[in-house]
């Protein structure tokens, strides 16, 4: 188990390295550089700002300085359009942001999810399992910068319960937790209702249930942990699809997050701070596909390494 | 362990045995009454998209002159000035516009999964077949792409590039072709030692013929439920990037393009605006999805 | 504005109007307990340093955070700021401004001649590497270009604290308008010390030291900006609002969910929404005329496509365009269909006879058929051109529209959508046919609109050269009165037609009923927190 944890680890490095120079290239390739301004720099300032930021270096020589100082001193450099600020600083101040909603989401999705797909799996072809099933089938193909507008209509003008967006304090999480973990939530319970009645109608059940234990130990001792299988293996798009998410939720929502930052970004030619958003996605899916095979192992010990 | 993927999914699909499997599967199919259901809705989706336009009295482009800037007011769904659907904003039809929005959500979807599934076969069955250190260079390499944030890097080439269709096409495809390639791959691997596959190798055949006639026929199965569950996830994807503005363009439309601007202008009484693309896009979703679930079910004799 | 052009022109002592401008609540008006202002920001502010910001919403900031020489008041004219009036030179060139000498620093010092002489020069400093160091050379400012340029030291500029409360600044050309450009943010002071000490996190709240009415107290980038009053600042006691809140909120349709729901004060109304709005609350939504021009600029020069270096073709495309679908069935919002470049509630400015602009569109379209024709384009040889315009859903429906009216002439006119640097880019190099292009007066006067076409701007994207133009232009600066020059070079641009004027912009706003205090009737919106206060309902 170890080493193939170390092993995993050792794949992130490459991964990560071939991220930043694809990454690098294809902004440098682009038309449209982040001193274009509306009115044409004097040569002397753009020559300065070039400068300031080492974009007068030949490429090879800008990839390899900026890969040092990441890997040295874990700085992402300043940021190209927020002239007041570096990336540490910009990421610094959104990513707890994505990583407080993405984590609640995460949570509200799993939690919700698996309960609301192990509810629908024991009463099956109950009104209940209609109604989960039904829901989840709606609020999957529901895209996010649907709902976001509606929850905000209805929560924020309409009820007026809710603040539209900002980042302050628990009663501003609620909303875009809500829109961003209802469609994973809802794919969530249907893989585990549909794993659930394939356990159900295993063998160990069926002797499970035969010894005459109550149900609800039935389920959750013995059925829970295999029907949560094609759960775990879920969690990794899911996560990948989360991240794009927050997208949507920094937009409706003003937290001030990461995804806005990166989209910002993109659309200013903020070489920088898109690298930085870059490489911290990248290493957060690595990261989080390796903890998501681990769990996968923990469960199933047919798995070895 | 490689995949996580493949120990669910590839057990599940393996064909057992030859033709008889295709007719089992059939049966099964026509039996599922959510496929079907599934079926019935493609088709009509499909018959929308091909035939829609037959029946607009407005082209997707005018202007309707007594319509625009009181979209709110005049432009609600009316069969007698013929915009079935209502209009948009600038007084532009909007069932015409739905018919083409659902033209090119529809070749995004399958073009899209075409690729994904073409790159993904011919990569993992490539790896599966001839395995050892090969494979487990390709599998790497799949590994390191999977940790690759593709909508960032989508959005970049889309930003940085200017939106054109062929990029949408391509890098919806090749967001989802690494998941294709480990499914396939863990299929080839328990093919591999099949006698038919011996017999050809015996024989002499050479690599890629095998590849192409004995490896891929025998995971069309695996393919099939696949490419017909991505089909949805790449239509979503497509929505995700008209939303930030950088999907087709106009005056072409997708009903993500579609969805995103309605939905942003909820609140100003248009709701058709949202209503009507919102419709076939659930339904569409809808349909892919039953036909796949279908599709898997009944490919794999096993489940329920 | 004209007199006080004269004023200047004749080198007397000039002093505007001169009140001292604050909060002036009525009498037995009741004010409101929470005197917070909270208004809405599309993007998150890029920069708060004066020398660094190139934002109208980053200059909205930077008003309340630092005081100029001068300000505006809610009519657009000039109140004194940390200057209390100013000399002028016999030829022109020499302006003396006397300084107040209450003014302070946030942090308790005062401000200084010093404090002004060390801002223009790290603005036009190439060490600096500010992207609106151009504005010291609009100005005219002695060596201006030859400091930006780095081809002498910043000290050369011709700047001058003759003492702590003198201020002598030299310039190149006489100009008219110059008091006027001191109202914009790069030519705030800021404090060296400061500066130099923090380097570029002088910037973060709590850092920062400014000389405006209030201080900076909360920056999250994208999400808000908090200021809160500062009681160092000169004229404190006259100040009202304690407290000015900015949120970023990227959507502007949600920007109005939440003005609806109480949580702004002041959010602009997204196109076509303004009739219904000002129906629900006709207290609340308010349009004023803003100094900025939408047009498209045609490609003319060398890399431009074939058919627009034929005036013919430019005006046919200018004559097809039905501005009044534009204004009054799209944006909705008081904008005003434009004929000409110059914005029509520029200060001083009156379009001159346009003769196009008498006609109805019939007969502009007829006339633009006919051109078509005589150019040789027509249903057998259909005109084909791409406009490009910058990420916006108010660009795209015109764009739309646009390509639908050119239609029926028989112009094909094939949409590409960029994102902003994308397309700037794209003019710079000359890669457009059409492009969308809008200008925002940098002051009240109309050369900051009519120099952008000159062969010199460094604007001129569209590679208009025009010699009598320029002359006209040139003339326009040393003569007494610039207005028939400024109407003699609206006249070139529309008998050449190197751009299609669509519409003069308006600020279409939702305020709230019980703010007080913002302007009315200053076409460049500039607002002052001290100036306002809030209401008891």
């Amino acid at each position: 188990m170890l080493t193939y944890t170390l092993k995993r680890l050792a794949v992130a490095i490459p991964t990560l390295l071939l991220l930043i120079v694809v990454s690098f290239l294809l902004m440098h390739a682009a038309p449209g550089g982040p001193f274009t301004a509306e009115r044409e720099l004097p040569p002397q300032v753009l020559a300065n700002l070039n400068a300031k930021y080492g974009l007068d270096d030949p490429l090879w020589k800008q990839i390899l300085t900026y890969v040092w100082n990441v890997v040295t001193g874990f700085d992402f450099g300043p940021s190209f359009i927020y002239k007041d600020r570096t990336v540490n600083e910009i990421i610094a101040q959104g990513f707890p942001v994505t990583l407080t909603y993405g984590l609640l989401s995460f949570a509200v999705a799993v939690v919700v999810g698996v309960s609301l797909g192990i509810a629908a799996a024991v009463r099956h072809n109950s009104a209940l399992d209609y109604a989960a099933v039904g829901v989840s089938i709606g609020a999957q193909v529901l895209p996010n910068f649907v709902m976001a507008p509606i929850l905000v209509l209805v929560f924020t003008l309409w009820l007026g319960w809710l603040p539209g967006g900002g980042w302050q304090g628990p009663e501003y999480w609620i909303l875009p937790v809500v829109a961003l973990s209802t469609s994973f939530m809802a794919s969530i319970a249907r893989i585990t209702r549909s794993s659930m009645l394939e356990v159900l109608t295993q063998n160990h059940i069926r002797t499970a249930r035969a010894k005459g234990l109550p149900e609800h130990r039935v389920i959750l001792r013995h059925a829970l942990k295999p029907a949560l299988l094609p759960v775990i293996s879920y969690l990794g798009p899911a996560f990948v699809g989360m991240i794009t998410g927050s997208v949507v939720v920094d937009i409706y929502f003003s937290t001030g997050g990461i995804g806005k930052a990166f989209v910002d970004s993109a659309l200013n030619r903020d070489y920088a701070v898109m690298m930085g958003v870059t490489i911290l996605m990248g290493a957060l899916t690595i990261f989080f596909n390796l903890v998501v095979d681990l769990a996968y192992a923990w469960i199933d010990p047919k798995i070895r390494y | 362990m490689v995949s996580t993927a493949e120990q669910t999914t590839a057990t599940d699909v393996a064909p057992k045995k030859g033709r008889s499997l295709w007719a089992d599967a059939r049966r099964r199919f026509l039996r599922n009454k959510a496929a079907m259901l599934g079926l019935a809705i493609l088709v009509f989706v499909a018959l929308f998209a091909v035939f829609g336009g037959l029946l607009a009295q407005w082209s997707n482009e005018e202007l309707d002159y007594n319509v625009m800037g009181q979209a709110a007011q005049l432009g609600g769904p009316s069969l007698e000035n013929g915009h079935y659907f209502g209009t948009d904003d600038l007084g532009r039809d909007l069932f015409a516009r739905t018919v083409q929005g659902t033209q090119i959500s529809l070749a995004v979807g399958v073009i899209g999964a075409l690729i994904a599934c073409v790159v993904g076969t011919v990569y993992g069955a490539t790896a599966g077949y001839l395995g050892g250190r090969i494979d487990s260079v390709m599998m790497r390499l799949v590994d390191i792409f999977m940790a690759v944030p593709y909508m960032f890097v989508l959005i970049l080439l889309l930003v940085m590039y200017g939106r054109s269709i062929t990029i949408l096409f391509i890098g919806v495809g090749l967001i989802s072709w690494m998941e294709m390639a480990r499914i396939v791959r863990g299929q080839t691997l328990s093919l591999k030692g099949r006698d038919f596959v011996e017999a050809a190798q015996a024989t002499g055949v050479s690599t890629p013929v095998i590849i192409a006639r004995h490896i891929v026929p025998n995971l069309l199965g695996v393919i099939a439920v696949y490419a017909t569950l991505l089909v949805p996830l790449m239509i979503l994807t497509e929505s995700f990037i008209s939303f930030l503005g950088l999907g087709v363009q106009e005056p072409m439309t997708s009903l993500g393009a579609l969805i995103s601007e309605g939905a942003g202008t909820i609140a100003y009484g248009t709701t058709w605006q949202l209503g009507f693309p919102l419709l076939f896009f659930v339904l569409t979703l809808f349909g892919f999805f039953f036909v796949g679930d279908g599709l898997r079910d009944a490919l794999d004799p096993k489940d329920r | 504005m004209r007199q006080t052009f004269k004023l200047a022109a004749s080198a007397l002592a000039l002093s505007i109007a001169f009140q001292a401008h604050a909060a002036t609540v009525p009498e037995g008006t009741a004010l409101a307990e929470d005197q917070t202002y909270t208004f809405w920001l599309l993007d998150a502010i890029k920069s708060m340093d004066p020398q660094i910001n190139t934002d109208v919403e980053g200059s909205d900031v930077l008003r309340n955070l630092f005081e100029g020489l001068y300000n505006e008041d809610g009519d657009g004219q000039l109140v004194p700021g940390v200057a209390t009036d100013h000399k002028v030179s016999e030829d022109g060139l020499t302006y003396t401004f006397t300084l107040r000498d209450d003014a302070k620093w946030s942090n308790g010092e005062p401000v200084t001649a010093k404090d002004f002489v060390y801002a223009w020069r790290r603005l036009a400093d190439p060490a600096t590497a500010s992207e609106y160091a151009w504005y010291m050379e609009l100005m005219q400012v002695e060596n201006a270009p030859e400091v930006i340029a780095g081809e002498m030291p910043p000290d050369r500029l011709g700047i001058t604290a003759v003492d702590d409360h003198t201020l002598e600044v030299r310039i190149t050309t006489p100009l008219p308008y110059f008091p006027q450009m001191l109202v914009h943010g790069s030519t705030f002071p800021v404090l060296q010390s400061v500066v130099e000490e923090n380097g570029d996190d002088w910037t973060d709240a709590g850092t920062l030291v400014g000389n405006g009415a209030y201080t900076l107290t909360e920056h999250t980038l994208g999400e808000r900006v908090v200021m809160e009053k500062n009681d160092t600042y000169w004229d404190s006691d006259n100040t009202v609002l304690t407290r000015i809140v900015a949120l970023t909120i990227n959507d502007v349709n949600q920007g109005l969910t939440r003005y609806l729901a109480s949580e702004l004060d002041r959010v602009d109304i997204p196109a076509g929404q303004y009739p219904r709005l000002k129906e629900e609350y006709p207290e609340q939504a308010v349009s004023t005329p803003y100094n900025c021009s939408y047009i498209y600029m045609m490609n003319v020069g060398e890399k431009g496509p074939e058919a627009l270096k034929d005036v013919r073709v430019r005006k046919a495309l200018s004559y097809a365009i039905d501005r009044d679908i534009v204004v009054d069935r799209i944006l909705q919002g008081g904008q005003r269909a434009a004929y000409n470049w110059t914005h029509w509630a520029v200060a001083g400015f009156e379009r001159p006879d346009i003769e196009y602009a008498g006609w109805s569109q019939e007969e502009r379209l007829t006339k633009a058929r006919e051109l078509l024709e005589e150019a040789g384009y027509g249903p057998d040889n259909p005109l084909n051109l791409n406009l490009q315009y910058n990420t916006s859903d108010d660009h795209k429906k015109i764009a739309i529209a646009a390509s639908q009216m050119l239609k029926g002439i028989g112009v094909n006119l094939t949409l590409d959508n960029y994102e902003w640097k994308v397309h700037t880019d794209r003019m710079q190099n000359q890669e457009f046919d059409l492009a969308r292009y809008a200008w925002c007066g940098d002051y009240n006067e109309a050369s900051t609109y009519l120099d952008l076409f000159t062969s010199y701007s460094g604007h001129n994207n569209g590679e208009f050269f025009n010699d009598e133009y320029d002359q006209v232009m040139r003339d326009s600066k040393t003569a007494e009165d610039p207005l028939p020059f400024y109407q003699e070079a609206e006249l070139i641009l529309a008998d050449q037609m190197p751009i299609i004027p669509i519409y003069h912009y308006a600020n279409v706003d939702m305020i709230a009923e019980d703010i007080r205090g913002l302007p009315q009737n200053n076409v460049n919106n500039t607002w002052y927190g001290k100036d306002m206060y809030r209401v008891a309902e």
